[in-house]
């Protein structure tokens, strides 16, 4: 018998059905893949498995028995818990205290909270899971992949038999991935059902046993993931083949920019490298490495202690203003807190950098503004093409459009990518590379920086590859495989 | 594209139109004085000391940032003025002192808040008691008296049957409009407010665009003080009190958004005329002060209410 049947599952927001009449089927102690590009329906359907929104229609089961599920207490109640993307912790509160939020173990007529008892039994669900974390301590001391198995251990202090987990790995490292990989089998050990979403096949085809797959509300189907290959799976998500591309080189010999000795703290120490007319440089390394920081120094973001920038043969002052005049672009990591201003239209977002561009005499030249942005954008392919709409209201793809069409407008030269394709989804993803790759065959220089191998073996001529702060090696393109990168990303071992 | 004129009126302006509307609406009915021309143009005048105030506010507002110590800025602008004026310097250099009083005082809590990296509401709380202090210790504590007939003739002249201080207002209101909506300043302005990480990387110049947000407040300050020094033929150390709290009032009836990055000059002034217009219109009904204040009250809360309960529906 299923643990977990959806049938026909039906929601509508006003005049906008988003799923129409989905099926979801988890078989108990599996690892199921719910698959799709952004807007497919996944997060509603898990919106409405969590209780936080309910369905027009169709009926839910768990164990052949059917459930309503009208609020999350309700969710709760049928066995379903969810780990969010985003976690939703007091980092204040002890581990125990995370555990047992909103429903603490009472004594004394329910007046005293029992920390001990609680601690006691998040001690023994963490044991099974990670040993490790110390249920006095406070979240907030933990780190991001720790705090996920507390989440998951506090789903098991519920009596979950089925956890719901969205996009878990989007901040892991390798190694920490691995630790999920443990705790998951673990669970389904247990008969835990698990339902995996995410983007990243690779984990989808480790992880998974069985995928649905949805695309614009509806389910595509649900595949064996013995029998498919990730292609297949991807033009089941997009609804069209993908090409896949190999890499391209448009890289020159002519130097670009050239940076030397840049250092801040242990972040970023002696770092040194040259960039080329049109070549793709990619930057691996763990998270934490220094991949980042390197790319805010270089912009001008922050303030580096030592070190310079070089760009056609000139230092460049620190400062965002300067750097940008020199005809440096970031596109940072993080695109809702770093990237977009949320409440203004797409052309303006677009013209920040620019505004003198677009201004004359001081009055800003709207018409030549929104002209432009139609321009660049539509050449960009953001859609739908309305550049004065609130860029809040996009997609992550099209905003991430948006913030390259940024730097397009600015005609900067060389663009920093900082984790370029985070939270977008795969159609989209291929646009991206595809700019990237444009860009670079226009004569840009161009600095990626992905956690994701495949994006940078993919992207890249030559990867630099840092460690602890520092540059650990240079990669040229014969040279660039994931063995290699992991083999000078991670730590020696020191006894 | 349509060519309304009314193109920019935003929905949320409207919206604060329609309160007005349905406020004067009550008064026109519940006394007859309400609705006439001479009461109108009195309520835009009560209202303009406060509009002043409010535009400098609102952009301040858009930049993210609070500035509280408008009252106290325009008090040491009035007494600079008003001292030199006395003293027999010619008029207009007393109103640019008064001006540059303004401004000075900006700068110093922009300077603070950027450069000095402290909040907007602690720096200007700071400035609320600091500038009050000045004017205080500048004048002794006594009203400075005898300004000259020019000067109080600027103020209270009219312009086509229209109040000085109303023509004054509406067209430093235009101004704001157009730096808001029309200027890369604007620009910048909602770009702070709204993400200041973001604006910093797109490389929007963050400490400058906070620098005119205060300056310009302080200066509109020093405007709304010359306007009421008119009226009153003398400057006292202690105008102003309170000023903040109607400008802020004014400014998120009118729809800016206290965390930064949303506001309208148009919604501020509309604002500005509602409080006024209820305060007229209850003395015209010879309601008791207290109730005003509650009445007041209500309003701003029933604002923001409505506010929260339509938030979402524009496309913005």
């Amino acid at each position: 018998m299923a643990r977990l049947t959806l049938t026909g599952i039906t929601k509508s927001y006003g005049p906008v059905q988003v799923l129409h009449g989905v099926d979801l089927t988890v078989a108990k102690g599996e690892v199921h893949g719910l698959l799709g590009e952004n807007g497919a329906g996944k997060s509603t359907m898990l919106n409405i498995l969590s209780g936080v929104i309910r369905a027009d229609g169709g009926s839910i089961a768990v164990d052949g028995a059917p459930v309503t599920i009208a609020s999350p207490q309700g969710a709760r109640a049928a066995g379903i818990a969810m780990i969010h993307q985003e976690l939703q912790q007091v980092p204040e509160l002890t581990v125990a205290q995370n555990m047992y939020l909103g429903r603490p173990l009472r004594r004394l007529g329910g007046l005293i909270v029992d920390r001990g008892t609680q601690e006691a039994r998040a001690r023994a669900v963490l044991a099974q899971l990670d040993p490790g974390i110390d249920p006095a301590a406070p979240v907030g001391r933990l780190r991001v992949a720790q705090r996920q198995i507390v989440e998951i251990g506090k789903a098991l202090l519920g009596n979950a038999r089925i956890i719901a987990m969205d996009e878990p790995t989007s901040s892991l490292t390798p190694t920490e991935f691995e630790r999920l990989v443990q705790v998951i089998a673990a669970l389904t050990a247990q008969g835990v059902s698990v339902i995996y979403v995410s983007h990243k096949m690779d984990e989808v085809f480790r992880l998974c046993q069985r995928a649905t797959v949805l695309r614009d509300g509806r389910r595509v189907g649900q595949v064996d993931i013995a029998d498919v290959s990730p292609p297949q799976v991807i033009e089941m998500m997009v609804g069209r083949e993908l090409a896949q591309a190999s890499h391209r080189s448009f890289a020159t010999g002519q130097v670009m920019m050239r940076v030397q000795g840049l250092t801040r703290g242990r972040h970023v120490q002696d770092a040194g490298f040259t960039l080329h007319r049109g070549e793709v440089l990619g930057v691996a390394g763990l998270v934490g490495s220094g991949r980042t920081e390197l790319m805010r120094l270089i912009a001008g973001v922050d303030r580096a202690e030592a070190g310079t920038v070089e760009i056609a043969g000139r230092v460049v002052p620190q400062g965002v203003r300067a750097r940008i005049s020199a005809g440096l672009g970031l596109v940072p990591e993080e695109r809702k807190r770093e990237g977009i201003i949320r409440h203004r239209p797409v052309a303006v977002n677009m013209a920040l950098p620019s505004m003198r561009l677009f201004s004359r005499l001081g009055i800003t030249r709207a018409a030549h503004l929104n002209r432009t942005a139609e321009t660049v954008m539509g050449d960009m392919q953001l859609r739908p093409l309305a550049v004065r709409r609130a860029i809040g209201t996009f997609s992550g793809g099209n905003q991430q459009k948006a913030i390259i069409g940024r730097w397009i407008a600015a005609r900067a030269q060389i663009l920093l990518f900082d984790e370029p394709t985070r939270g977008i989804d795969v159609g989209a993803k291929a646009e991206i590379y595809a700019l990237i790759e444009r860009l670079a065959s226009e004569g840009h220089g161009i600095i990626v920086v992905s956690s994701e191998l495949p994006e940078v073996i993919r992207l890249s001529d030559r990867v630099l590859v840092m460690r602890e702060g520092r540059i650990a090696a240079t990669l040229p393109g014969p040279e660039i495989t994931e063995a290699n990168i992991a083999r000078h990303a991670i730590p020696a071992t020191r006894p | 594209m349509t060519k309304s004129p009314f193109r920019h009126l935003r929905l949320r302006d409207a919206g604060t139109l329609l309160g007005l509307l349905l406020i004067g609406g009550v008064f026109a009915v519940l006394t007859p004085v309400f609705l006439t021309a001479p009461n109108l143009l009195n309520i835009l005048q009560q209202s303009s000391i406060n509009a002043c105030i409010a535009l400098g506010m609102t952009l301040v507002i858009i930049s993210g940032g609070i500035d509280l110590s408008v009252g106290p800025v325009a008090a040491l602008s009035a007494v600079v003025g008003a001292a030199l004026m006395v003293g027999g310097a010619p008029i207009a250099v007393a109103v640019l002192a008064a001006l540059g009083v303004g401004m000075l005082c900006g700068l110093m809590n922009g300077v603070l808040i950027t450069l000095g990296g402290l909040q907007p509401f602690i720096v200007t709380l700071g400035g609320l008691s600091l500038y009050r202090a000045l004017a205080l210790i500048f004048t002794g504590g006594t009203p400075i008296f005898g300004l000259p007939d020019g000067f109080r003739a600027l103020t209270n002249g009219t312009l086509l049957g229209v109040p000085n201080p109303v023509v004054v207002v509406a067209v430093l209101a235009l101004l704001a409009w157009v730096v808001l909506n029309k200027t890369p300043l604007g620009e910048y302005l909602m770009a702070v407010g709204g993400n200041a990480e973001a604006a910093r990387i797109s490389g929007v110049p963050v400490t400058l665009t906070k620098l005119a947000a205060y300056m310009i407040s302080g200066a509109l300050a020093a405007v709304a003080a010359l306007i009421l020094l008119g009226r009153l033929g003398a400057a006292e150390p202690t105008m102003g009190n309170l000023w903040e709290l109607d400008a802020i009032a004014a400014a998120a009836i009118g729809g800016a958004s206290l965390m930064g990055g949303r506001g309208s000059i148009i919604g501020t002034l509309v604002g500005c005329i509602i409080l006024g217009a209820l305060r007229n219109g209850l003395t015209l009904m010879n309601v008791q002060a207290f109730y005003q204040l509650l009445a007041t009250g209500i309003i701003i809360i029933v604002a923001m209410l409505i506010d929260r309960a339509t938030a979402g529906k524009e496309g913005h």
